[in-house]
């Protein structure tokens, strides 16, 4: 590249960092400043960092046990979708069966309707079988959407793997099970990371259905957050402290998968 | 160990007829070559052998025992593939140990048959690399070493050589067969191209819309098609063919006349490879004249297409006469001994 373009370039991705880091350094800035500051008309910049908020909303709101709740939902949430939609994507990518488009629409289908038309009938239902205020119905809850997703992206990522690499595996001495486990899994080790990672930020991140089934014991983060909306006014550096929290993980686990989760969102990442 | 196809069918679910009643049986050590023009059954053949497809009909034996419901892990075969399938997430090392590893073999062992066959196929170097690191001719070798490091019965090879550019392709071919003759393997080798065929096989099976038409060595192929088909797809160019009838003993077609000793009259096919015509000096008794339209050198040889009387006809000859004009008269003679006659309706050859 000639120098220009480098500095358009240089320019361009300073640019993209402060639109994407900006709001989170006003948040974490926010979470240790005191009201006052935070709540002042200019904004400050240089103030006295204060650490109360946090061992506030945690310990003596008791905000703590939300943070574990999300991530057990989450988590759950992501394994069990896994564990269902990528052995079903691989059926869809390999196998022919009757009616196999059709199934694989209705699985696309299960995200057309809004959520709230479903979430009072679910509430229902997860009444009826005593599972309300559970972690266990928003597990679920959150599974019937992010299946969808799993079956849609890992179904690509298995389209883009050759048949004859399973043929290959069979001819090496695999069964089509010992294919499955021992050579596409690896192979679609890129999609998997990718596809975990969007399952959990959606379920980490949902507020509707954790609003309406969980209120009390199975509460989310994303629950508690109105909850320091109070009748006196905002909590504006609680609502930062746990926002600060709430990101972390994600962040967190970002970072874990990022080597493949590079490969795996520009896909192609698996042709030899 | 002898391996037979009796009578095995295979119709696609869209009613797609792949394989029409194919039987074939050889013998280990052999290379047998199946070849074929695109949706002749070739591949379908070899994918039915290695247990990749099932048949629809028939059976596949492997000394007498009936292999044909079995998984490919227990055939005893390996299998190259075209687009050779390597194993993108393994090095180089890996992908060839892999089919031990699975077979269970001892580590050590493991470690021995790997670098032994990778210095067969001269890739040492490369066994720590990833697949995608490799050019497609060193990609094929390790999809070769692959398939002969755990020394299986028969080593299928579907189109191995079509991925590779044409230098490559070449000397890859010459180094498949320095692997047949010095292994002694039994190799089935599937291809489209008739000088693949013609160089490799011992035996070649010619199969044309799922029927085996011919099953012999290339010589008898080359000199003895057993039809029309055969005669027309092996050789380069394509062997001449001429519509006409015999009466008395001769040929007769838009004023040639060439002798059919032992063929009965009525309608006839006669066929003639490009190679086998003689560009004779002058006209003489058993020449005929015809008009050059096109001329194509490919050095050392040339290609004369001429024409005569609304005949036309490919001559292969030396380049020694290549100062010749378009439009000049040229004299052919037809030795008798290289002419074929076929059968107008079936294709078959007359003897």
């Amino acid at each position: 590249m000639t120098r220009p373009w480098r500095m358009a370039a240089l320019a361009a991705l300073i640019a993209v960092l402060v639109i994407a880091l900006t709001p989170y350094l006003w948040l974490f800035m926010t979470s240790i400043k005191t009201r006052i500051d935070a709540l002042a008309d200019a904004p400050v910049w240089a103030f006295t960092p204060t650490l109360e908020h946090y061992p506030k909303v945690f310990l003596d709101k008791g905000y703590l046990p939300l943070v574990f709740n999300s991530l057990i939902v989450a988590s759950v949430t992501t394994a069990l979708s896994l564990v269902i939609g990528v052995p079903a994507a691989y059926a869809f990518a390999r196998y022919n069966f009757v009616g196999k488009e059709d199934l694989f629409f209705f699985f696309l289908t299960t995200r057309m309707a809004p959520p709230i038309s479903v979430v009072v009938p679910m509430f229902l239902l997860f009444g009826y079988v005593g599972l309300i205020d559970t972690r266990t119905s928003l597990i679920l809850a959150h599974t019937t959407f992010n299946l969808s997703l799993v079956v849609w992206m890992m179904r690509g990522f298995f389209d883009d793997i050759p048949r004859e690499i399973d043929e290959a595996g069979q001819m090496d001495g695999h069964t089509r099970a010992g294919v499955f486990f021992r050579i596409l899994l690896p192979l679609a080790a890129p999609g998997i990371a990718a596809t975990a990672v969007l399952c959990f930020m959606l379920s980490w991140n949902e507020f509707l259905y954790a609003f309406i089934l969980v209120a009390f014991e199975g509460r989310t983060l994303t629950v508690g957050i109105p909850g320091l909306v109070t009748p006196h006014g905002t909590l504006w550096g609680q609502v930062a402290a746990v926002a600060v929290v709430a990101t972390l993980p994600i962040i967190l686990f970002t970072f874990l998968v990022q080597r493949h989760l590079v490969r795996g969102l520009t896909f192609g990442a698996v042709k030899g | 160990m002898t391996v037979a196809f009796h009578g095995v069918s295979k119709i696609f679910g869209d009613g797609t007829v792949a394989l029409d009643d194919f039987s074939l049986t050889f013998e280990s050590g052999e290379f047998v070559v199946l070849l074929g023009p695109s949706g002749s059954g070739k591949t379908t053949a070899c994918r039915i052998l290695a247990g990749l497809e099932q048949a629809t009909g028939g059976r596949v034996e492997v000394d007498g025992r009936d292999v044909t419901g079995l998984p490919p892990r227990d055939r005893n075969m390996s299998m190259v593939f075209q687009n050779y399938a390597l194993y993108a997430h393994k090095s180089v090392y890996e992908n060839i140990a892999y089919p031990l590893r699975v077979r269970g073999t001892a580590r050590q062992d493991i470690d021995d048959k790997v670098r032994a066959v990778a210095r067969l196929l001269q890739i040492e170097e490369l066994l720590k690399r990833r697949p995608r690191q490799l050019s497609g001719g060193q990609a094929q070798r390790v999809a070769v070493a692959r398939a002969l490091v755990w020394q299986p019965a028969i080593c299928l090879m579907d189109e191995p050589l079509s991925n590779l550019d044409a230098i490559l392709r070449l000397q890859t071919r010459t180094e498949i067969k320095r692997l047949h003759a010095e292994l002694g393997t039994t190799f089935v080798f599937v291809t489209h191209d008739q000088e693949e065929a013609m160089t490799l096989g011992t035996r070649i099976a010619v199969l044309n819309e799922g029927r085996l038409v011919q099953f012999a060595a290339p010589k008898e192929i080359y000199h003895h098609p057993s039809t029309r088909f055969v005669a027309e797809f092996i050789g380069r160019p394509a062997m001449n063919t001429l519509d006409g009838r015999v009466e008395n003993g001769r040929f007769l077609c838009n004023g040639l006349s060439l002798p059919a000793p032992g063929q009965g009259d009525g309608p006839s096919v006669l066929g003639i490879r490009p190679e086998h015509i003689v560009l004779a000096p002058g006209s003489g008794a058993a020449t005929f004249p015809f008009r050059l339209d096109v001329l194509e050198l490919i050095e050392p040889d040339m290609l004369l297409f001429v024409t005569h009387d609304g005949l036309s006809m490919t001559v292969r000859g030396k380049a020694d006469a290549a100062d010749l004009k378009r439009g000049v008269e040229l004299h052919l003679e037809f030795p008798p001994e290289r002419l074929h006659f076929f059968d107008p309706e079936s294709g078959r050859r007359r003897p």
